[in-house]
């Protein structure tokens, strides 16, 4: 009996592969209520009655076709990798769709476990299932859980160590198809296994047979480093086309629909159909939100209330910490200055602590309720309807409404939107996505954006240079839209039924959010304020505010000195309103100093110039260097335009 | 009201109109059987994944206005699609049976 063992969860997206995960490993995987957020797959470990169990979370696909990567990573995984279990997770309340993803996983000839989850959500449709009739029909253990309050979820582990000991007896469903259908693929399989014995150790010999009458390129392509690879392929080919004759459809649709069919017969029988539903608050919230009229004005109140919210609470929060820490850091230089010498006191004070207390007092107040904010919204299930509202407007753009989800992700971190941008069907899209969304101010920005201009200038003009960007985005969408060569693809999206978001499920993922964002921005404004002191004592920062002086001064009118904290902006965004902060104290100067003007144009530049190092990161891995810095030199083209035609006209309408 | 008319969803063709439409040409509420899916063969095919394959019957939930996507029932799960692509979905529309 093995100690080690590995398994997969695998199943349709949306139905809480990601949740039960973490019930499993005590892990904290982002989980939410739209389909696609799980782009890589996770892995954890736990132990178990002696067993330690590896776990791998896959991404939710709706199929093992090779209709996008995740597919195909997925369908690799469970044949070549062998994993000793797949826990094919299966949304009960829409049982018959989630089946035909079952039967893809029979024909695989995987060892496979039924966790029958969100039972308690069917029982609110009105569904009951029996779950003794399913696995008599599958030839499958199945285990019901409701994996967001953890029952059923250690009958599952022990389900696993069973069937793995062997304690499983039922025989796996084998799926026939029709008879000309089944004929076909019974002669491929006989001629597969002769002159493909190699290929059929890795794959089912069955398997192959019918992935080769549904055209299955990817499989098609294995056959290449065959010798007799074209002899079946051929054979394949001409078997495909008698069936297409013979239907009249393509044969990939002429299978889907038998295993469909088989799935329906199942979900039929197994499922009870107990007192038919009434009209329940959740439905009547989705016919509010997505009707024709109605729903964009509530799309505009909820994306309206998140930056009322994150500005109110922000500012309120920030000023009484601001209070706080003010006497805290006099308390603390008073007492340095006890035993240390004034220069060391000056680098604790003004670098170490200033940066820390900045970070504290002037991103984290706005941060952490827009975190809270985003986390309700994924939660509820209302992205997919802001999609669904969004899919013409994004049209003009090249892009379909699953885009918008991203690019309100955009709004919370630019490096989890640009890899959300997998969410998109084809590699264009994806790319078309992530161009528009690292144009969309993260939460980094919007310290920026409110922390100086919304704070100091006033909310409406922040709230103009919001829309402002908004249109820069439309604009530049559709230019790209119009340079980038391809064709748009259209809207295909699942939408999940709204649920109550979960009081402990949003605290752990803002929890969570919350600490990456100190672990990674904190040590960074550290450093960069100390980097900030020292340049001044050794009186670097003259040299660099000459140099800078033309396209500071006179082009953006800014004071010589912020073109520090904007190229150090590069680490960070919120970085650039801190470093402005700890530029300006050198001067002797405080951030009010600064006109209106100067502050909308160093928000505005800062908004749109350059995505910050992480996600040049992500965008380099997701794309590749050349397009990672072609969107680069576009964004910071732009934001030195825009900023010295920003300040030519502002200075004309608020000054005179 | 989206799930009522679960256990008599497949009244296959009962009381056909006859005439094959596009499902964009349905109202909201309208209710239909697929014939068949046009355009390229990853569309079809993605199609039929999600469930919509030749003689399921369908209802449309929602239109958006202005060509906008039209979110319909399909084997117990509602689906968004955008116009262009729900234009390309051909339906038989159904009589509604006025939750018979």
């Amino acid at each position: 009996m093995p100690n080690q063992l590995r398994i997969a969860l695998a199943g349709n997206a949306n139905v809480g592969k990601s949740v039960i995960f973490n019930q499993l490993t005590g892990l904290n995987q982002i989980v939410g209520n739209w389909p696609g957020k799980t782009v890589e797959r996770a892995e954890g470990t736990l132990h178990f009655k002696g067993h330690t169990i590896h776990i791998i979370d896959l991404p939710g696909i709706y199929s093992l076709s090779t209709f996008s990567m995740e597919e195909i990573v997925s369908r690799d995984y469970i044949s070549i990798e062998k994993p000793d279990v797949i826990v094919n997770v299966v949304d009960a309340s829409a049982l018959e769709r989630n089946l035909y993803f079952t039967m893809q996983l029979l024909e695989l000839e995987a060892p496979i476990i039924v966790a029958l989850n969100q039972v308690d959500f069917a029982a609110k449709k009105g569904l009951k299932i029996d779950v003794e009739k399913l696995s008599k029909a599958l030839g499958v253990p199945v285990v019901p859980t409701v994996a967001i309050t953890g029952s059923g979820i250690d009958e599952l582990l022990s389900t696993v160590i069973a069937t793995v000991n062997g304690e499983q007896k039922r025989k796996s469903l084998k799926m026939r198809y029709g008879r000309e259908i089944e004929k076909r693929v019974q002669a491929i399989e006989k001629l597969a296994s002769s002159k493909l014995s190699q290929l059929c150790t890795v794959y089912p010999t069955r398997w192959i047979a019918i992935k080769l009458l549904e055209r299955d390129a990817d499989v098609a392509g294995k056959l290449q480093n065959y010798e007799n690879g074209k002899e079946v392929l051929k054979f394949a080919e001409k078997s495909a086309g008698e069936l297409e004759k013979m239907h009249g459809e393509s044969s990939p649709v002429i299978t889907t629909s038998e295993r469909y069919g088989l799935a329906t017969k199942i979900a039929n029988a197994v499922t009870i159909v107990e007192t038919p539903p009434r009209v329940s608050l959740e439905q009547k919230l989705d016919a509010w939100t997505t009707h024709k009229f109605l729903g964009y004005p509530i799309l505009a109140m909820v994306l309206a209330s998140m930056f009322a919210l994150i500005f109110l609470g922000g500012n309120f929060i920030s000023a009484g910490l601001d209070y706080v820490f003010g006497i805290f850091t006099a308390y603390i230089e008073s007492v340095f200055l006890l035993f240390l010498p004034e220069i060391a006191v000056n680098l604790i004070t003004d670098g170490i602590l200033a940066g820390i207390v900045a970070g504290i007092t002037i991103a984290l107040p706005y941060i952490v309720p827009f975190y809270i904010f985003l986390a309700i919204l994924e939660d509820s299930g209302y992205l997919p309807r802001a999609a669904f509202l969004m899919d013409n407007l994004m049209h003009k753009i090249g892009l379909h409404g699953k885009a918008f989800i991203p690019l309100i992700l955009g709004y919370g971190c630019s490096v989890p939107a640009c890899i959300g941008c997998r969410i998109m069907e084809t590699e264009r899209e994806r790319f078309l996505a992530a161009f528009v969304v690292v144009l969309i101010p993260c939460a980094a920005r919007t310290v920026v954006i409110l922390g100086l201009v919304g704070r100091f200038v006033g909310l409406h003009v922040a709230l103009a240079l919001y829309a402002f960007d908004l249109i820069l985005v439309f604009i530049l969408g559709r230019i790209a839209f119009k340079i980038v060569p391809g064709e748009p693809v259209g809207l295909i999206v699942e939408m999940p039924s709204y649920r109550r978001p979960s009081f402990r499920n949003i605290i752990m993922k803002t929890w969570s959010r919350t600490r990456d964002f100190v672990y990674v921005a904190f040590p960074i404004i550290i450093v960069g304020s100390l980097v900030i002191v020292a340049f001044d004592a050794l009186g670097v920062i003259d040299y660099i505010t000459v140099a800078a002086s033309p396209l500071m001064s006179d082009w953006l009118g800014l004071p010589p000195v912020t073109s520090i904290p904007l190229v150090f902006g590069i680490l960070r965004k919120e970085l650039t309103l801190i470093l402005l902060q700890d530029v300006l104290l050198q001067q002797g100067m405080v951030l009010q100093d600064l006109t209106s003007v100067q502050m909308i144009v160093f928000a505005l530049v800062t908004m749109i110039y350059i995505p910050c190092l992480a996600t040049i990161a992500a965008c380099k891995r997701e794309f590749g260097w050349k397009r990672a810095i072609a969107i680069m030199t576009v964004d910071i083209a732009f934001a030195l335009f825009l900023g010295g035609l920003a300040y030519r006209f502002l200075s004309l309408t608020m000054l005179t | 009201m989206r799930f009522r008319n679960r256990r008599n969803r497949r009244a296959r063709g009962a009381q056909s109109n006859g005439g094959v439409t596009s499902l964009t040409s349905l109202g909201e509420g309208e209710k239909g059987i697929v014939t068949k899916a046009m355009g390229g063969f990853g569309l079809v095919r993605r199609l039929t994944e999600m469930g919509i394959t030749p003689g399921i019957e369908i209802r449309v939930l929602r239109k958006c206005a202005f060509h906008g996507p039209v979110e319909l029932e399909v084997r117990g799960v509602a689906l968004a699609l955008g116009y262009g692509v729900a234009s390309k979905v051909f339906v038989t529309p159904l009589k509604d049976e006025a939750d018979a």
